[in-house]
């Protein structure tokens, strides 16, 4: 387990590299008006939280969920109990990821195997990612 | 002796034969055209006659297809109008996401249609439909841009100008397997006061945003309109509206726009912040200060920004 979350650290630090180079919301430099993009990507939470939803029951997701030791149905469970902002930045994540077909099935899998642990991460059921809960100093 | 030879010339071909059997079945060959589900609600023929034809020059079928598509919508232009925005030398061709951003820079409405059913309602609409073809197969593709312009149902064929061919008859069939390569990929280019035949709310206003992201400010205002005739209560058809009107200097219709939004949807702290922008643009800082102060107090992932509104609203009243 220590070498797996060794191994899926560095691999999750690129990643917040990666996509957050390429998904940086930009924001315009005149006044602080909220562009209607921004309005799109921040849709409203009863959409986001159907679309976390049914992310989780995807079949490919519920494989990784379950090779992770992890109870589908808890972890839906658990969903609903996530505050508005946690939803909304997992739903915004799982709008992130490709459609397919512009890239290659691997690096798909690893996205979805990538947002999973992450989204177990915030429910609490593992602990990977040391940015999620970091610990109360 | 001779039975020999010819016992070892079939062991060597055979394997060859066995290969190209493959080939063909692995590239769906021999597979029937798959009849495909056809919507019930449409006329059995149609033929858009009006449809202008330009002969495409050589690997230039996406600027010619635009061209034909853009004068259809009331836009008169030539081929040749559209090869510095369209057409990629290098890759011989033109890309669909350059045939996407020149039709917005024209201000017209960019809509992604796929499969034969969303198609024959748009070409009984009226609307002709670009699509990408790969006439060739899937491991040596030949990519082709085509306009369709008609269909017959009975008859099974679709009508298309292609290449230097104007009103070139294809098969249901051949037209299916060259489309479906290209997983279905068409587009309508509208003017913005027109929707597609079967619009859907959100791919509809993304094609709207689209223009207002390639600064069509007045085509995308009337777009967000035409949005809203059809779907009143779009939280995001108003904001774009809004912001249209602002692009546009037109502050007293964006405050309208952005007032509807935020009381359509009163939680939405974008269109209260945005509210409170315009209105202090127009000198009314208290009310701005309201708005911003709602705004913020609702919170959510924009927050910085309605921060920084209320921020500047502050300094301005300092001042």
């Amino acid at each position: 387990m220590n070498r797996f979350r060794r191994s899926a650290k560095s691999v999750s630090i690129f990643m917040v590299i990666f996509l957050s180079f390429i998904y940086m919301p930009v924001q315009s430099v005149f006044a602080a008006m909220i562009e209607t993009e921004a309005v799109m990507a921040d849709q409203s939470l009863s959409h986001a939280r159907e679309k976390v939803r049914a992310f989780l029951q995807r079949r490919d997701v519920q494989a990784v969920i379950i090779s992770q030791g992890v109870e589908p149905l808890e972890a839906q469970a658990r969903v609903e109990s996530l505050s508005d902002a946690e939803i909304r930045e997992i739903a915004a994540r799982i709008d992130q990821l490709p459609a397919g077909g512009l890239l290659g099935t691997v690096l798909v899998i690893v996205l979805i195997f990538f947002l999973v642990l992450l989204i177990l991460d915030v429910l609490g059921v593992t602990d990977i990612f040391t940015f999620i809960h970091p610990p109360k100093k | 002796m001779a039975d020999r030879r010819i016992d070892l010339r079939l062991s060597q071909i055979l394997p060859l034969i066995g290969f190209f059997a493959g080939l063909l079945t692995g590239c769906a060959g021999l597979k029937p055209a798959e009849v495909p589900l056809l919507p019930d609600n449409v006329p059995a023929y149609h033929e858009l006659s009006a449809v202008p034809f330009y002969p495409q020059e050589a690997y230039q079928c996406g600027p010619a297809t635009l061209a034909m598509a853009l004068s259809w919508s009331g836009l008169p232009l030539k081929p040749e109008d559209l090869v510095d925005e369209v057409y990629t030398p290098s890759r011989k061709g033109s890309l669909q996401m350059a045939m996407i951003g020149a039709t917005r820079r024209k201000g017209r409405i960019a809509y992604e249609v796929s499969g034969i059913e969303h198609l024959l309602p748009e070409i009984a609409a009226g609307h002709p439909v670009i699509i990408l073809q790969n006439l060739g197969l899937s491991w040596y593709p030949v990519w082709h841009y085509a306009l369709v312009i008609g269909y017959d149902l009975p008859q099974e064929y679709f009508m298309l100008h292609s290449g230097v061919t104007s009103r070139k008859l294809m098969s249901f069939g051949v037209f299916e397997k060259t489309w479906a390569r290209s997983q279905y990929w068409g587009l309508i280019v509208l003017p913005p006061t027109r929707l597609p035949a079967q619009a859907d709310e959100k791919s509809y206003i993304k094609a709207v945003l689209g223009l207002e992201k390639a600064r069509q400010y007045q085509a995308a205002k009337t777009g967000y309109q035409t949005a809203l005739e059809r779907w009143p209560e779009s939280f995001q058809a108003h904001m774009g509206l809004g912001n249209s009107y602002y692009a546009l200097g037109d502050l007293k219709n964006a405050e309208h726009a952005f007032r509807k939004a935020a009381d359509l949807y009163p939680a939405e702290g974008a269109a209260h912040n945005n509210l409170a922008q315009v209105l202090l643009e127009q000198g009314r800082k208290q009310e701005a200060m309201q708005s911003a102060q709602t705004a913020v107090s609702l919170g959510g992932p924009l927050s910085a920004a309605y921060q920084e509104t209320l921020n500047e609203i502050r300094g301005s009243m300092a001042k």
